[in-house]
């Protein structure tokens, strides 16, 4: 007989589950010699093993997930790196903060980027809405602090949300369409002074960066540099 | 400089099943799960240079359970009894052996008893059983002592019996 003068309750399932060391396990074996409740229990134990192992589901798109967090990593990277050899992640948001300007020509590039892939990928939203109240909140759900989306009017149909990694932040994406163009709007909360909106044209994609009334924006599109100034506007005005 | 998240991607894709697991058991709805997961690589990536312990495992699905916990925190007003502690009362008496029964238990069964358990019992069965994580990660992963591992196995495995096949000792 055993050092166990009751049943081993928690050493049962250690044993079950080997994490005993040898004597541990020679104790309860010698136990269960002798005991037939603990030698039924631990038979359900492993019964209840198999069927949880049987049960288990295979799970392929996590590869994916983790691909896709890589991928915008790298993209912006890129970026990072070419401009001044900023290695730490850490330091991407302050970059964006502090060299914006400089950062210009990659940051154009990065926006076209996250937009052609979001079209790509045939998602050009996440959540499809053209109630910007759903939206704010299954945006502030994902990023607290998000910034709320204007309403659609004057030709431009809000259609959705995402949420998009840019210049080594989560933002906030609205999507508007003007007649057959999506138009990604992306925006976070922002200590900067108000910028007019310029849109200016690098390849096929038309972008503006701008900001207003502590929040900044990055629009880019296939529509039209005065579409892209009307919508600014519309955002401007729906949120005086 | 791409090294890195090719190093990350190897880093963590042996897990990645794991982690969407965990991030399943432990919010319930499949786009959650799927944020969960996002967030939770998003993280590791920030911070797997740092990693210096001995389970990258462990370490990963320490962090999907803390951005899943997040996201509870988030949402406290909708599902308020998530959040409540489990009470870690006295293990009940010994289930009886009802190991046949079981094996006629199929998988969506199994599913659907482990979503009647507490969340705290439903991780540690699914970190053992499925993904096969010894005491010492599941303590990593929890945060708690390893005799609260086995306390806590022994209680849960107790429970999802009874779920599956009932238990013949109790009073209703």
């Amino acid at each position: 007989m055993g050092t166990f003068d009751e049943h081993p309750r928690g050493a049962l399932h250690a044993y079950l589950d080997r994490e005993l060391s040898l004597e541990g396990s020679l104790e309860v074996e010698a136990h269960l010699a002798a005991c037939g409740a603990c030698r039924r229990e631990l038979e359900t134990y492993r019964a209840l093993r198999r069927l949880l192992q049987s049960a288990k589901a295979a799970a392929p798109e996590a590869e994916s997930a983790l691909m896709k967090v890589t991928r915008n990593v790298r993209a912006r990277r890129r970026r990072v790196y070419a401009v001044g050899g900023f290695g730490a992640m850490a330091a991407a948001a302050l970059v964006a903060l502090m060299v914006v300007p400089k950062l210009n020509d990659g940051v154009v590039h990065e926006v076209a980027s996250v937009h052609a892939r979001a079209l790509d990928s045939g998602q050009s939203v996440e959540l499809a809405s053209s109630d910007p109240a759903a939206i704010g909140q299954w945006l502030s759900a994902r990023l607290p602090g998000a910034v709320p989306p204007a309403a659609g009017g004057d030709g431009f149909a809000l259609r959705g949300a995402r949420v998009d990694s840019l210049e080594g932040r989560p933002v906030a994406t609205v999507v508007y369409q003007v007649r057959n163009h999506l138009v990604d709007v992306f925006a976070w909360p922002s200590a900067e002074r108000d910028m007019e909106p310029r849109p200016s044209v690098a390849g096929r994609w038309t972008v503006c960066r701008w900001a207003h009334r502590g929040v900044a924006y990055w629009m880019v599109s296939d529509a039209g540099t005065d579409d892209l100034k009307a919508l600014a506007t519309l955002i401007k005005d729906r949120r005086t | 400089m791409d090294d890195e998240s090719r190093e990350f991607e190897r880093f963590a894709r042996p897990h990645a099943a794991a982690a969407l697991r965990l991030a399943r058991t432990l919010v319930r709805n499949e786009a959650d799960a799927q944020d969960v997961l996002q967030d939770s690589f998003l993280r590791a990536f920030r911070h797997f240079r740092g990693f210096s312990g001995e389970s990258p495992r462990a370490w990963l699905l320490s962090i999907v359970r803390n951005v899943s916990f997040t996201l509870w925190r988030k949402r406290e007003r909708d599902d308020p009894g998530e959040l409540e502690p489990m009470l870690e009362s006295e293990p009940d008496p010994a289930p009886s052996p009802e190991a046949q029964l079981l094996e006629a238990s199929d998988a969506q069964h199994v599913h659907a008893a482990l979503d009647r358990l507490p969340h705290l019992h439903r991780e540690v069965l699914v970190l053992r059983e499925m993904e096969e994580c010894s005491y010492r990660e599941i303590a990593e992963i929890l945060g708690v002592p390893i005799g609260t591992v086995m306390s806590r196995l022994s209680r849960a495995r107790g429970q999802l019996v009874r779920e599956l096949v009932g238990d013949p000792r109790s009073k209703n």
